[in-house]
């Protein structure tokens, strides 16, 4: 099972992940399953019938309004970087977040790096599942490294300019 | 013939494969006649990711009684840049440099045998 | 000049630190080549031919005398004591050593400057009017609009990794010198009947292999909306600009496979939701405007006796007069254009004296305050007529004191295959060809503005697409050919240009030039610029004579 670390209280904590990520074309597992959206439109009101939690894959190119509405009884967003250089998942995180009102967990999931962890909280994720091999110290520290940020994001955090009026 | 070439990592310099070793000169530079050993030896190169970045063989062709890269980019790569003839390997001077900066026929700007086809 | 605070100052330390690091895992190799690309990307370190390149960002152009010696020193120090200005308004290094990249940040970071998103898929440096804050025709301060969105912009979570690069220019006259239309983003100032300031949004220009003039998607953008607008742009543009295919995942492929109007509706409709939070506070835009408030100028005649008597005496003097002083909105007080193209030198090219020459006259006759224009030259932006004879002596000894502005020998050339790993063919030396052939000055006079502009391949960096004679470097069978466009313009009035005939051959390249300023000087009406004529007559006349011998 990959590592997983979870932002919690401000903090990196490396955590046990309780999901486990089906493939459409694997069986069903028991227990907490993440599922591609197309996995979930099929079979999602079943699965959570039977009482399980659910999380929902979104591929770049898929679009987080067509989540919308089932964002209530989703346990977790699994958001795909397929690589890194893709950003479309920045967007789809953020509007989780600020246009959906999305709390439950956003992870980030593929070819994560820590290079991407500040951007990555900036946007609202809050679980990462690196693929560089980054322990929650190494990923709490590049989350970190900017003292400074100067958006408005997902995140809360006081931009320059906010900082500066203090 | 062929030569094997990169760049070193830590400052980028122009180097070729000799024996096993990087020589900054492409004078220095050992040729391979024949494909087998060539590949071998871009095969070593390769496993080296943190002495040259991207390794690959270049052709050549004579030029009066010397070889000199087969494409105009790998000429200037080995000379240095024209605009500034006090830059780089070419400052050096000598036979090989004379040829290189003499040789015509160019035959692609880009001489990297194996990129040819990734692209 | 916007000065740097405390907390622009902690994030580029943050930046110079977290690279030092990157640098020792590749070094260690806990990182592969690949990895690393994207992040030495990120912060403009680029593998040329012969070294590492490191683009040195100059945001919206403006330097001051100490950032410009800092320029020179590391030139001196890291580099082959020379720098090259770019058509992006940067500064590239080229004889650039890895394992010194981190301490070239930190000298950088010293003199509040960096490297951060000269490369990379995200929002690069932000240009500006060179002009900005002296000439008479602005109706705002674009620095104001620029500096704010190089904070918006730097390190975007959002934003940092779109599909392909951004570039935004801005500019607030109605002559424009940044290119605006063939930016990503292009920003024209406007100011309505009320007198509320706005811009004028042309989105989806660019060069590359698929050139477009951008389009208007908005006509009057009110200026206090303007990030929450660009944040709307942007994400349309990150959600659905192609990622299949690098050379159609520009916002220019998507704005035109949409249709501008269509991609309007969706920024708008984006925007909508957006709302203003997303905006900066009005007292966030006050205090970087503070920082742009006008030097104090000394209330001077228009007309200095000093400066015309010396004209009067000295030739040269009056050709640089002519060519590369322009008028400033006080009086008494002029804009000098620095040319780096000097005859037979490299286009865009200053050596470490002459970034130092430079340094010295911004703090002694130009209000420390120095521009660089995206036709690599520099600009002293507030020099006192009766200055610029001192100023034109100093320049002139440090050979830069061409006076060719705007005329034939004032080339845009892009580093060609003498530097660049893209490169298809040499573009340099095409330059100081052409410069070498018109080097008559009388003659470059009287063929007035003529704007050529030299790619080394179809990328594009040296704006061959626009230049009212592009050129651009192919390869045949392995040799250098030169394509010839005519009739573009990366100005107001922007236009790609018409690919003339064949390419020719290297040796042919500065005649053929010669033989389609002789037909525009048989052809032309009074007034008419080369650009001008080419408009009225058509390729005709010239493709006529530059093909009459071939077969
Ligand atoms: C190592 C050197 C360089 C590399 C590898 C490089 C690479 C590229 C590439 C790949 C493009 C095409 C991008 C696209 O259309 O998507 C491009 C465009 C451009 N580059 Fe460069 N470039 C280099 C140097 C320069 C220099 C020296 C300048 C300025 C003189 C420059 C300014 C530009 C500009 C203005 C564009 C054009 C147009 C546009 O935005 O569409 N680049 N460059
Ligand atoms: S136009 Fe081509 S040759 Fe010139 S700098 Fe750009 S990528 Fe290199």
């Amino acid at each position: 099972m990959p590592a997983l670390i979870r932002f919690e209280g401000g903090r990196m904590t490396a955590v046990d992940d309780p999901f486990t990520e089906i493939a459409d074309d694997e069986g069903m597992a028991p227990g907490d399953v993440i599922i591609s959206l197309t996995r979930f439109q099929a079979e999602g009101e079943r699965l959570l019938a039977e009482g399980r939690s659910v999380g929902v894959r979104l591929e770049p190119a898929e679009e987080v309004e067509a989540l919308a509405y089932d964002l209530p009884r989703i346990a977790l967003v699994a958001l795909a970087f397929p690589k890194y250089r893709d950003g479309r998942a920045y967007t789809s995180a953020r509007l989780l977040r600020e246009r959906c009102g999305y709390k439950g967990e956003v992870r980030a999931v593929g070819e994560v790096l820590r290079e991407q962890a500040q951007f990555m909280v900036r946007c609202g994720v809050d679980a990462f599942a690196p693929a560089d091999g980054s322990s929650a110290e190494e990923w709490e520290q590049a989350s970190r490294r900017f003292r400074h940020v100067y958006q408005r994001a997902s995140d809360g955090r006081a931009p320059a300019f906010a900082e500066r009026g203090e | 013939m062929k030569a094997l070439t990169a760049n070193r990592l830590t400052d980028g310099e122009v180097v070729f494969w000799n024996q096993g070793r990087w020589v900054e000169r492409f004078a220095d530079a050992e040729l391979f006649a024949e494909a087998g050993p060539g590949e071998t030896a871009e095969g070593h190169a390769k496993a080296q990711p943190t002495v040259v970045i991207e390794p690959y063989l270049i052709d050549l062709i004579e030029a009066g009684e010397l070889w000199a890269p087969l494409s105009y980019r790998e000429r200037l790569r080995a000379l240095g840049p024209t605009n500034r003839l006090d830059h780089g390997k070419q400052v050096e001077g000598g036979d090989v440099v004379e040829a290189l900066q003499h040789a015509s026929g160019a035959a692609r700007s880009t001489g990297r045998v194996n990129l040819i086809k990734r692209k | 000049m916007y000065v740097y605070d405390t907390l622009d100052k902690e994030f580029l330390a943050d930046r110079a630190s977290e690279f030092r690091e990157q640098v020792g895992r590749r070094l260690s190799g806990e990182i592969t080549e690949d990895q690393f690309k994207a992040i030495r990307l990120m912060n403009g370190l680029y593998l040329q031919l012969h070294a590492y390149m490191l683009r040195v960002a100059i945001p919206y152009g403006a330097l001051d005398a100490r950032q410009m010696r800092k320029l020179a020193e590391i030139a001196r120090t890291y580099d082959k004591g020379y720098g090259h200005f770019t058509t992006r308004t940067n500064l590239q290094f080229h004889w650039i050593k890895l394992a010194d990249a981190p301490d070239i940040l930190d000298e950088l970071a010293s003199v509040d400057m960096h490297a951060i998103q000269t490369s990379g898929n995200c929002i690069r440096n932000v240009t500006a009017d060179p002009f900005a804050g002296a000439t008479a025709e602005e109706v705002d301060d674009p620095r104001v609009w620029a500096e704010a969105m190089r904070q918006w912009s730097s390190l975007h979570p959002e934003f940092s990794f779109l599909p392909r690069k951004f570039k935004i220019a801005v500019t607030a006259s109605p002559k424009d010198r940044t290119a605006a239309k063939v930016h990503d983003i292009g920003l024209v100032m406007k100011r309505a009947r009320d007198g509320t300031l706005g811009f004028e949004v042309i989105v989806g220009g660019g060069m590359g292999r698929t050139p477009y003039v951008g389009s208007t998607i908005r006509e009057f953008l009110p200026a206090a909306r303007l990030v929450s607008y660009l944040e709307a742009v942007l994400r349309v543009y990150n959600r659905h600009g192609r990622r299949d295919n690098i050379y159609k995942a520009r916002i220019k492929i998507l704005v035109a496979a949409l249709g501008a109007e269509e991609f309007g509706r969706q920024v708008e409709a984006e925007w909508a939701q957006i709302g203003p939070e997303s905006d900066l506070p009005d007292t966030e835009l006050a205090r970087i405007r503070s920082a742009f408030a006008p030097t104090a100028f000394e209330t001077l005649p228009a007309r200095s006796e000093a400066f015309e008597a010396a004209k009067a005496a000295d030739k040269a003097l009056a050709r640089f007069a002519r060519n590369n002083v322009k008028p400033h909105k006080k009086p008494g007080y002029a804009i000098v254009e620095v040319s780096l193209k000097a005859i037979g030198e490299t286009p865009g090219d200053a050596s470490a004296d002459q970034m130092d020459v430079i340094a010295d006259l911004a703090e002694r006759y130009g209000q420390n305050d120095i521009r660089v224009t995206h036709e690599q030259n520099l600009v002293l932006p507030h020099v006192k007529l009766d200055d610029v004879p001192a100023v034109h002596a100093a320049l002139a000894a440090a050979g830069i004191a061409s006076a060719n502005i705007n005329l034939i020998t004032d080339i845009i050339a892009c580093p060609g295959l003498d530097y660049c790993a893209l490169a298809n063919a040499r573009a340099i030396p095409i330059a100081q060809d052409i410069a070498e052939h018109f080097r008559d000055q009388d003659r470059a006079e009287d063929v007035g503005e003529l704007k050529i502009k030299i790619s080394g391949c179809i990328n594009a960096c040296g704006h061959h697409h626009v230049g009212h004679i592009g050129i651009l470097g192919v390869d045949k069978k392995g040799e250098e050919f030169y394509q010839l466009s005519l009739g573009g313009s990366g100005a107001e009035d922007a236009a790609v240009g018409q690919i003339l005939g064949p390419a020719l051959p290297a040796h042919r390249v500065a005649e053929a030039v010669d033989t389609l300023v002789e037909v525009y000087l048989r052809e032309r009406s009074a007034g008419e610029r080369f650009l001008d004529t080419f408009r009225r007559t058509g390729a005709a006349p010239f493709k006529e004579a530059v093909y009459a011998g071939a077969h």
